[in-house]
């Protein structure tokens, strides 16, 4: 078996390198081109009345992508719209329901374990607080009690860092209390952003990810995920069937921005 | 190694050209899925110059491959992951059931994957006697049936609801139904226990990005996304050229992918995955590897002629539009790798010779470099592959083919650079075919050698005048 020295070798010989046959040395981009930075610019200008065009855009392509666009825009109305389909949507697997969210502030914000919509159903949070000054083995019981909740759940409730209006894709990095498997096991996911997280397409999400000092600091974590709708598939006589795998509702606030 | 039945091809193919129901398959396919992605392509935001500065950046990547895997691989061991090159699909696989081994690991959950198919990793998993489950829903029905995937994308399409229906109720005890989300809600229950309990979930990687150190995996099912989430050991296969340099590249090519795989804009869920999850994290896998294989690439890489074949993403536009497999299917291309694609690629990997007939099956019509998103000139590689096969080429091990049909073509060159001679063989041949067997004006069996042009159907006889002499006759030889 070849290790690592002996695979490159073999590579850098068929490539023919020599002194004659450089690798080139513009492979990584060091800087952003004025092209990016015209991108970047344009997101940090963006004026509220240009998100909610946006907001417009993810509305008409929602639909095509099998997404449920909701139309509230407050945390209360927001609240009270994820209450009745709390109340009113079948669990898949049984006849328990539970609901697990994200240990995020703005889903905290909508305070929705005070809702009388949920008439005793279970309402878990993906925290981390219990692993907070931990030990290893701590951080593994938090990992199987998260586990144990999310596979019981039939919904789960996340935000997400960044939505793309062009396409509906809603970037989510994978952080303490943000458990990836909140937005594919339960059977309906819910997502909550904010107006400021709305961005074009996805030119400008790469864009941001890729130059702002700020994401350049978090980095793209060791999973970022992007999703565009719920799950699907095709592959029984190329007919469209939602519910593939991973859930087959994906429901979509966003909450209205602020100062306009 | 992988079982390669491309010797078979005209076997195969004869049969799938008689079974009605893939050719409605196969049509229904070619129908919808070639004419959304060239309609995509039409509404490029950046135009349809994009595609070619994909390819720009796809060659890049290639031409700098050697820098960019180093880079690729530190960056994964930052995040945490470990990295592990097989020059071999035998070495691919042993470093796969080593860290099944570690881990003890008797179920694993998988995501469609090309490359795992071309190593054999399935059948060298359940030979060490680990339980395999396919997970992409068109891959699980193939494995439940025993079968091969018919394409790239969508690999069960040869198979009819009810086919699925008797399978399901045969191999999973379900009640019998041919609709097809029930029967998609019987394979997401059978499935759903498999996630949950599978202790290695195996992905492919559809591109890595070399700058970040992460693999991106595509799917519209979510089964990737489950197969690298819940078990508690990734391992990530990745042919050695499917890697690019940068993100903003990546957002270009990525987005060209799903145009050319499903005639989407993005693909349902792209996952960027640099590692194993962080200690604070609540989810995620505790282990990731990345295995990078050659198996024979790097012979492609060193030679120029067929060096654009590893810009290739492996979204089968080119099937949905190629008129031979738009007949024949993927069954008869014998390898994970079917149409135009498989067409090149398969000769490369698994011998000239092994799989000579596939690039001369196709038509050279063009239309897989059209449906390209990257327009990767696939023509001039199949032309290219048909010049060693009949020259020969010790480069690539290949015979070349016998020296009757080289003096026969030899004689032909002769013949048609010099007129009279040419005339006086058509009138020879005019005389001639009178005394050949016929059918309905037609004639319908030629001597040896050139039987074969009969075998299946009927050939024009030729006309009493040459198109020259009509042209003569109608416009007294005056355009």
């Amino acid at each position: 078996m070849l290790g690592r020295t002996e695979f490159i070798q073999t590579i850098s010989k068929a490539l023919g390198r020599g002194a004659a046959n450089p690798a080139d040395t513009d492979i990584f981009t060091t800087s952003a081109s004025p092209d990016q930075e015209a991108v970047l610019a344009r997101i940090k200008t963006r004026s509220p009345a240009e998100r909610k065009q946006l907001r417009g855009i993810i509305e008409q392509v929602a639909g095509p992508l099998h997404i449920d666009f909701h139309p509230e825009d407050n945390l209360q109305d927001i609240a009270g719209s994820i209450g009745r389909l709390i109340r009113d949507k079948d669990p898949e697997w049984g006849t328990e329901k539970s609901v697990v969210r994200w240990d995020h502030p703005l889903l905290s914000r909508l305070n929705l374990e005070s809702l009388l919509e949920l008439d005793g159903v279970p309402l878990h949070t993906t925290d981390s607080e219990a692993i907070d000054n931990a030990t290893k083995v701590s951080a593994t019981e938090q990992q199987v009690t998260v586990r144990e909740k999310v596979e019981a759940s039939f919904i789960g409730i996340t935000s997400a860092d960044y939505l793309v209006a062009a396409t509906a894709t809603l970037a989510m990095r994978s952080r303490p209390g943000h458990a990836r498997s909140v937005s594919l096991v339960p059977a309906i996911h819910i997502v909550v952003v904010e107006e400021e997280k709305l961005l074009a397409n996805l030119e400008e999400l790469y864009t941001l990810l890729k130059w702002d000092p700020k994401e350049q600091a978090l980095g793209l974590t060791n999973c970022l995920s992007l999703v565009s709708g719920p799950s699907k598939t095709g592959d029984i006589e190329l007919i469209m069937v939602h519910g593939a795998h991973g859930p087959r509702e994906l429901h979509l606030f966003i909450v209205a921005g602020k100062g306009e | 190694m992988s079982e390669i039945t491309s010797a078979e091809y005209k076997k195969v193919a004869g049969h799938s050209i008689a079974d009605p129901v893939l050719q409605s398959a196969l049509e229904s396919l070619q129908s919808r899925l070639g004419p959304a992605t060239q309609n995509l392509y039409q509404n490029l935001p950046e135009g349809q110059e994009l595609r070619k500065t994909a390819h720009g950046y796809r060659r890049k990547a290639i031409d700098n491959l050697d820098i960019l895997l180093e880079t690729l691989a530190d960056n994964v061991h930052k995040n945490g992951g470990q990295v592990h090159f097989a020059a071999t699909d035998e070495d691919a696989v042993d470093i796969c059931l080593a860290i099944a081994r570690t881990h003890n690991v008797k179920k694993v959950v998988k995501g469609k994957s090309m490359v795992t198919e071309e190593i054999g990793l399935n059948h060298a998993l359940e030979e060490a006697g680990i339980d395999v489950a396919e997970t992409d829903l068109g891959e699980f029905i193939i494995q439940l049936a025993g079968e091969k995937p018919t394409h790239i994308v969508a690999p069960a399409i040869h198979k009819t609801r009810q086919q699925i229906g008797r399978l399901f109720s045969e191999k999973l005890g379900t009640p019998y139904t041919e609709d097809p989300p029930t029967l998609t809600f019987d394979a997401r229950k059978a499935l759903r226990q498999k996630f949950f309990t599978a202790d290695m979930g195996i992905s492919g990687c559809n591109l890595a990005c070399a700058e970040t150190g992460h693999i991106t995996t595509v799917s519209n099912e979510g089964n990737i996304r489950m197969s690298t989430t819940l078990p508690k050991v990734h391992v990530a296969f990745m042919g050695m050229e499917r890697i690019v340099a940068n993100l903003e590249e990546q957002q270009s090519l990525l987005r060209l992918m799903s145009m050319g795989a499903a005639g989407q804009q993005i693909g349902g869920y792209v996952s960027y995955i640099g590692g194993p999850a962080a200690e604070d994290h609540c989810d995620g896998p505790e282990a990731f590897h990345l295995i990078i294989v050659d198996n024979g690439r790097s012979k492609i890489l060193a030679d120029e002629e067929f060096r654009e074949m590893l810009c290739c993403i492996r979204c089968g536009a080119c099937l949905n539009v190629c008129p031979v497999y738009g007949k024949i299917g993927g069954h008869a291309y014998g390898s994970a790798y079917t149409g135009p694609v498989g067409a090149v690629v398969t000769p490369l990997l698994f011998g000239v010779n092994n799989a000579a007939d596939l690039c001369t099956g196709e038509t050279l019509c063009g239309a897989c470099r059209q449906a390209c998103p990257l327009e990767i000139n696939l023509p001039r590689m199949l032309l290219a592959l048909r010049a060693k096969l009949s020259e020969g080429d010790p480069k690539w091990e290949v015979q070349p083919k016998g020296k009757f049909e080289k003096l026969m073509f030899e004689a032909w060159q002769k013949i048609i650079q010099r007129r009279k001679v040419y005339n006086g063989f058509l009138k020879i041949g005019y005389v001639l075919q009178k005394i050949l067997p016929g059918q309905d004006g037609m004639i319908r069996r030629l001597p040896f050698p050139f039987n074969g042009w009969t075998n299946k159907r009927n050939l024009k006889p030729l006309a009493a005048k040459t198109f020259m002499q009509r042209w003569k006759d109608r416009a007294g030889g005056k355009p």
